[in-house]
Order: C-alpha cells, then structure tokens, then sequence
C-alpha cells in the first residue's frame, strides 16, 4: 500500500516536535527516515502508530485520509511496528509474544488456540525466511532472533507498511546484513517499508528513497544514487561534519594496563574470558573488536574492578588490581565509560550536578568531613557543562530527562574530570547521533594525546578502525589477533571476528 | 604488547567463587543435617517406651476408627537416619545433592515424631488434623489467588488482610439481617470488589504508591470494622449472630474410608478453594484472558502496543480479587466463630501473600503452601485441645514462625511478574 503523511505538525510543551513533516512511501519500495536523535523521528512513527494524535496533517493510505485515536487502529489500517525497545514479554513463547493482542480463541472462556496461532507462525517464519523456533522463549533467544519475532509480529497482523524504529541499534554486523536481506524480501513481497535510522551507511545500503529529518523538518527527499554520506550528514546536522575524526600517529610510551592470562567467568558461571593477555601503552588507543557477547563486557567488569576475576593478573600503572574494588580501581586514574550508561554510568532520576560527582562526591573539594558541599559542587558541573558542551536546561535537571548524546556527555565530563591515567571506554557512541559521535571520538584522542591510555571496546567496525592505534578482535574469550593500525582493514577485522583466522 | 590466543584446552581453572560458595553451603548444611541426625537418635533413646497412638476416623466424626500405633522412638529414628543419611551425601557428594528433596522427605516424619512425644501417651485423632489443615487453609489459599491475579496484571495488592476483615464483618451483619447465611459471602464479596475498584482508581488515576494505598486500606479496614464492633454489634447482638456455613458430604466420595471425612466432608468453601484453583490454573496459563493477564504484568508496554487495554485489565483483576478476597473474609465470621469479632483475621491476609510467593504466583502451589499453613494452624489446635504441655504463646505463634522459615529458607530464587507495582502510563 501506499502511505503518505501530509504536513503532519505535534507541537509538546516547549517543543515542535514535528513540523509540517510530509513523507511518503510507495508500495514495495523502502522509505529511509534519517535523523539525529530529537530530530522529531519518533514522534513522527508515534504518530503513524497510532499512539499520538498529530495537531494537524493527514496520515493518507492508498490516497484515503485516515485517523488513529490507538495503537489498534493503526493496526487495523495495516500498519506494523518494530519498536527499537523490543515489544516482547521475556517470559512469553515466541508463539504467545506474535499472537498477543490478536489471538485466536476457541470456546466459552476464549481458551488460546495454540495451535492454530502456531501453525501461522511457523507458515509465516517459513514464507519470510524469518527463522526462528516457535516454543523457544523469548528470554533464551539473541537479539537478532527477537528481532524476527517483531517483524513476525507485524505480518501475523497482515501489515502491508512495517515501520522499523532504529532497527539495527541492538545487532551485530552479520544480524544487521540478514536484517537487509529480510527487509529486501519483505519489500519484493509487496509490503511498504519504512526504515528509521541514524545511520548513513544504513540508508544508503537499503533504502529506495531516503528522507532526511532535522529539528521536526524535513531537511530534503534524496535517492541513494545520486547522493553521498558527506550530503546525507550535512542535512542531518545542518553543518559539514568531519565523518573520520583526524588523528595523529601514536607515540606509546610505558605499559599502564597489563593483562597477564586472565580468566573470568561470565554470570552463568561459564568462562567468559579465556586466558587474555593484553598491553596497553600510554599516549596508545587499543581498540578491542569483535561480536557483542564474545568476552568484551567481562573483560570490561573485570579491569573497572566490577567482576571477579578467576585467574590470571591484571596490573594498572604497576599495580596489582585484581581484587581491587571499583573505587580503588578509579582511585588509581582510570576513567569508565560503561557500555550501558542508563544502568551502570547514571542515575537517570537524579540531577546533572549529582551524577556529575558520583564517582568523587566522598572526596575534597565536594565532601567536607561528611557534608557536601553544594556550592563547589555547583560551580564545577557548570564548568563541565560549558567545556563538554552537555546541551541541558540547567544542571539540576534530571540527567534521564537528557537526550543519550548529552547522557554519553555527562558521564564523559565526569570522567575526564579527575587525572587520568588509563581510559576504558566501552561502546563509546552506541545509539549516538553523528555530531556527537564526532565528539565523544575528538575527546578520547585528546586524552590520548595527554598521555592516557585508552582501551577501546566496540562491535562498530568504523569506531574501531577510525579509533584505534592497535586493534585487538575478541572472539569466544579469546584474543584471536591484534593488528596494528595499518593492517586492520574492513576484511581482517571481519574475518578474525568471525572466529576465522 | 603480547597477544596470543590462548590454547584451546585449557587447563582446569580453579574452582569459582560461586562454586566454591555453594560446596562451602552444602558442607554447612550437611554437618546441619547430621547433627539434626544425631539429636533425632538422641531424642529416640528416651522415648523409646512412649507410645503413641493415631486415629483416623473411617467414615464419619465418632464412628468406627483405624488406629495406628507406634512407639515414638520408632518414628524418631527414622527422621533421624533420613536426615543424616541426606546430611552425609551432602557432605559427600557436595552441592550436586538435592537437599530440598531430603528435606522434604524427612519434615512429615520429624513432625509426626515432634507431635507423638508431645501427646506423651494420649491418642490423637489425625482426621480432624487434616480436615481442618484444609479449612483453615482456605482463606489463605483464597487469599493467595486474589493477591496473585493482582500480580500477574502488574498490581501490587497487599490489602487482602484488610480484605478479609471487612469481608467478615459485612458478612456476619449480612447474614445476621436477613438471616440467609447465603447472603454472607455474596455482600462480602461485592464490597471486596467496592474495596478494589478503589484501590485500582487511587493506584492508576491518581499515582498513589500501591503499597501506600495497600498499607491504608489494610489499616482503614481494622479501624472500622473495630469501630463497628465495639460500637454497633455490640449493643445489637442481633445483628452479629448469623447462622453458620453447614458441612455437606458428598454422596459416594465421602464413604470412602479415611479418606471421605478429610476430604470430602467439608464445607462448601473447601470445595470452592479446589475449584477455583482449577479454574484459575486454566484460566491463567490457557486461555486468551490469562495471556493478556500475563503480559500486562510482564510487560504492559508490549500488551499495550498491541492494542490490549492494560488498565482495563488491571482494573478488572483488582476487582476480581477484591470479589475472592472479601469472600474469603465471609469463610471467618461464618464458618466455626459464628459471629465477627476483632481483628479475626489475626494475620492470615498476609500469610496468604507469603503463599503466593511459596507457590510461585501459581494456584496449584499456593494452594499447597495454603496447605502448610493450614496444617501448622491445625496442629496447634490439636495440640491445644489435647492439653499438650507447651506455653500457649509458644503454639500460637508456630503459623508464623512457619511462615518465616518458609519464606526466608525454603523458597529457593522464585521470579514473581516483572512489573507488578509498576504503574503503566498510556500515551
């Protein structure tokens, strides 16, 4: 079906969110819809699912004017969601999670015919090439199977336009490659697909017609053939940004961190990190490749002091740390930038100040025998504020009201606030918008340049090749090649995280 | 800088801290065990000669009876080889031993041998121990399943204490006034149903904590129905004196011997608690209601996104549970007391809450964790009624302390519905 959206206008307390936004789609063909973050994207498919109502503007489907006052309407018009935050209960079979909301009944109480919703399942996952087992759940299952469960989801509703928010966020290189393969399909099939992103690389490969959004407009309507990455960003950020961060070659100089046979065990109980040894050298970025899931977040734990360490010696500026605890471990200089920063690097409930201190508030200047001294505290997260360019109402707005570009930028301003001495930063710049990824990347190396050492840990290939001086690839545990900068191309890196080497 | 894949057969690594925890638990356990053994046999050699004596009636209260004899010193050893027969494979065999089982195994043997050197010679009627372990287990059991259908929506109800209370005392007036002991449980159950409408407006339209709101209605509960007591049935007798809930046997079941007088000798509520527990269990894991249940107390933005209306079943859950609470409350005014009296509830609703976390937000397990609790409350009713020599407090205070270990030790990692007590916001 064809889908267009007329001058559709959400104005929020504040913020007009969507302004006079028209896009269209036609049936078959896939829509690319880029944006940064808070360019009105999500509004926009809120809109198109039903869950808001726009201020004004027309939602048209096969040139017919529609209106959805709920999520079930929108269904109804044949529209489907893939929500960026997966929509599945944890507990739930694949089977229950597709036929939730739209089940078929037998009898007087509406018992849940199983059988029948399964045999859809299993006809539509076989039509699509949408593998994945009907009995499994869905807590057992990877994220890129979850993924299908999703998309099955919106075609055992018979959505002809499926929407897919920020689709590729949570998978791996090769989940996302299968994830085109199945959109090209689904297209070929006949159905609309509109894919929402902040990826350029992302559009360009899949995409019919790319719409780019910036500040609730539409900035322009391109064809991936005749437009470039450089164009697609300079819409997206209304400036010329600099894709590859410029660096200069590294002058490592003394060994800071210095892993020696390291094992760690995983919370199941099953070795996580087999036997790695590691260097990283002041003034150095070594940049940890390799599939999410292979060891990284471990091996991250264990050197920040969060997890156990099973054997093997970790030292950090000579220091023996294996059993240090995390506030020893950042006593000794190292900054942390966890790969989850809503769980593990905010607390999204308190204030920008607050989160500004967490991990120094018990020291002088802020702690005064015990009472803290808001003053000072004050005074120095304005500081990091202004000189990290963390875009905030002021300092004691929440830091979970912020945008995950200014969250990344909290955490790194108080990272970088203290000396520092050695640098862990683990998926820097998942979920970040080009301009801030441009950021966060300009600030790392700098640190090096100061003289840190910085332990990269990313399953984005570009980060890793753009950041790192050395790149070490991490697959089942194990480091199964480090490459120095000249020789890790696209295609060693990928092989080696495919475990071929 | 030294990279190198390490080889792929690994030497054995040492032992895990969470390994290393768990066989230093099982050790401590397995010398628990053993000692527990140990004073089992100690306890045999001086009650060898005491005889002790059950009784199961056959067919009905006073008529012919199986008995069975045994010395106590019997019933001790066998507790006591079992638990250190399980305590030696533990220290043996480590943490791959499942202790629970054992456990499990030993408890009805150490109980029987506890309550027969209590007797000290005198014979006890078991029938009337099991019978009323599963009377008294109904509120709980009724209980559990409100508190649970809240759960699983994503409700937090903790006000099934208050519940109760009001349900007996509204029951009691009820079937005093009109004299129909039917409209007892039937006005208890509307005004539960009142009760958790209110609690779902106050927890959902106004944002109140639902553990505040829980807190205030278990609270408001005790207040008024005091203030009715002592203020209102008081002076008129006459309307705190309904006709009680009459036993009715069921033609056939109730012949078969020993069996018939525990089972299927009851009152109507024993036989309701088992069918709704049926009926729940099916309506819950079988049916479109349940799943839809089930989601909005998992995940109610994946319930919502698909167009299921998750404050209407929430609503609906609350006032269902409301309807099973305040019906289980009518079962203490109604049933043996014969009228309502202060605080009667003694406890019992959250008793209940404990057997829904014991039996894993599931109707059959709570059911059998109602069960425990019944049987402790039965015991120390036999035991009472026997004249057994133990202060009263220490007996009365033996469903609690049940409770205790049971929560704190038995229940091993259970996982309750992700977002229940979580409010859900429709954009």
């Amino acid at each position: 079906m064809r889908l267009e959206l007329r001058e559709i206008t959400k104005q929020f307390p504040g913020v007009l969110a969507n302004d006079r936004i028209s896009i269209s789609a036609d049936r078959g063909k896939v829509l690319g819809l880029l944006g940064e973050n808070g360019a009105g994207k999500t509004t926009l498919m809120n809109i198109l699912s039903g869950l808001y109502r726009p201020d004004s503007g027309e939602i048209l489907i096969d040139g017919e004017p529609r209106l959805f006052s709920d999520p079930a309407d929108a269904i109804t018009a044949g529209i489907g969601m893939v929500h960026q935050h997966f929509m599945l209960v944890p507990v739930f079979d694949v089977v229950e999670s597709v036929a939730l909301g739209a089940e078929p009944v037998t009898g007087l109480v509406h018992t849940f015919d199983r059988a029948t919703a399964r045999k859809r399942v299993v006809e539509l996952s076989a039509q699509y090439g949408l593998h994945v087992d009907p009995d499994a759940k869905i807590e057992d299952l990877p994220v890129g199977v979850r993924q299908r469960v999703e998309i099955l989801k919106a075609l055992y509703r018979k959505s002809d336009i499926l929407v897919l928010d920020e689709p590729s966020a949570v998978l791996t290189p090769g989940e996302t490659e299968e994830l085109f393969a199945i959109i090209r399909g689904l297209a070929a099939g006949g159905t609309t697909v509109i894919f929402i992103t902040h990826k350029l690389n992302e559009v360009l490969e899949v995409a019919d017609t790319i719409t780019v959004l910036r500040r609730g407009r539409v900035a322009g309507t391109v064809l991936p053939d005749e437009t470039s990455r450089e164009e697609l960003a300079n819409l997206m950020v209304g400036r010329d940004v600099e894709l590859t961060v410029t660096r200069s070659p590294a002058k490592p100089a003394g060994v800071v961190l210095e892993l020696v046979d390291l094992n760690v065990r995983d919370d199941r109980d099953s070795m996580a990190v087999r036997g790695v040894n590691l260097e990283v050298r002041a003034g150095e970025i070594v940049a940890v490749a390799g599939v999410q899931g292979n060891g990284q977040t471990e091996l991250v734990e264990a050197i920040t002091g969060l997890r156990q360490v099973d054997s093997g010696s970790l030292r950090i500026g000579g220091q023996v740390v294996e059993h240090a605890s995390p506030r020893r471990v950042s006593d000794l200089g190292v900054a942390h930038i966890p790969e989850d920063r809503s769980r593990d690097g905010l607390i999204g409930s308190m204030t920008v100040e607050e989160n500004y201190i967490l991990d120094s508030y018990h020291r002088d200047p802020y702690s005064n025998g015990g009472r803290l001294d808001w003053k000072v505290i004050g005074e120095k997260a304005e500081v990091g504020v202004r000189e990290f360019d963390i875009r905030t109402p002021s300092i004691e707005t929440h830091v979970g009201a912020l945008s995950g570009g200014n969250q990344q930028k909290v955490i790194v301003a108080r990272e970088f606030s203290r000396p520092v001495q050695l640098v862990i930063a683990a998926q820097p710049t998942r979920g970040l918008d080009v301009g801030s990824i441009e950021y966060i990347h300009r600030r790392i190396i700098e640190q090096r340049d100061a003289g840190a050492a910085i332990l990269i840990v990313s399953t984005e290939l570009d980060e890793v090749l753009a950041l790192g001086d050395r790149v070490a690839v991490m697959f089942a545990g194990q480091i199964v090649g480090v490459l120095s900068s000249d020789q890790a191309t696209k295609e060693a890196v990928g092989m080696l995280m495919g475990g071929v080497h | 800088m030294t990279a190198s894949a390490a080889p792929a057969n690994v030497a054995p690594v040492a032992l895990s801290e969470g390994h290393r925890r768990a066989q230093r638990a099982a050790r401590i356990r397995g010398v628990i065990f053993a000692a527990l053994g140990v004073m089992g046999l100690s306890f045999a050699s001086g009650t060898m000669s005491h005889d002790v004596t059950f009784r199961f009636w056959l067919q009905q209260q006073g008529g012919d009876a199986w008995e069975f004899h045994a010395m106590a010193g019997v019933i001790w050893i066998i507790a006591a080889l079992i638990t250190g027969i399980g305590g030696i494979l533990q220290l043996w065999r480590g943490a791959s031993v499942s202790w629970r089982r054992w456990m499990a195994l030993a408890m009805p043997f150490w109980i029987a041998a506890i309550i027969g050197t209590l007797l000290a010679g005198k014979p006890a009627v078991l029938t009337n121990l099991f019978a009323g372990s599963l009377e008294y287990a109904f509120p709980i059991a009724m209980g559990a399943f409100a508190a649970m259908i809240c759960e699983r929506s994503g409700m937090l109800n903790i006000a099934i204490e208050g519940k109760f209370l009001l349900g007996a005392c509204v029951a009691s007036i009820a079937a005093s006034v009109t004299g129909l002991v039917i409209v007892g449980p039937i006005v208890a159950a509307l005004v539960g149903v009142g009760v958790g409408w209110l609690m779902t407006w106050l927890a959902i339209r106004h944002r109140v904590d639902q553990i505040i709101v829980g807190t205030v209605v278990n609270f408001g509960a005790l207040g008024v129905t005091n203030f009715m007591y002592l203020r209102v049935l008081q002076l008129n007798t006459n309307l705190n004196t309904p006709p009680t809930v009459e036993a009715i046997k069921i033609p056939l079941l109730s012949d078969i011997p020993v069996l018939g007088p525990i089972l299927f000798s009851g009152t109507p509520y024993l036989y309701l608690a088992l069918v709704t527990m049926v009926v729940l269990t099916y309506m819950l894991f079988r049916t479109r209601w349940g799943l839809r249940l089930r989601a909005s107390g998992e995940y109610p933005q994946a319930a919502g996104t698909v167009g299921v209306d998750v404050i209407k079943i929430r609503y609906r859950a609350m006032m269902l549970a409301g309807a099973l609470a305040g019906f289980a409350g009518s079962y203490l005014s109604l049933h043996s007391a014969g009228s309502f009296q202060i605080n009667m509830s003694a406890g019992k609703g959250f008793i209940a809450i404990a057997a829904m976390i014991f039996g894993g937000w599931n109707p059959i397990g709570a059911f059998g964790a109602a069960l425990v609790f019944g049987f402790s409350d039965a015991t120390q009713t036999l035991l009472s009624s026997l004249g057994v020599d133990v202060p009263p407090q220490i007996l009365t205070s033996v469903p609690y302390l049940v409770t205790i270990v049971v929560v704190a030790g038995l229940v091993g990692r259970v996982r309750g519905p992700a977002m229940a007590g979580q409010p859900y916001e429709q954009s």
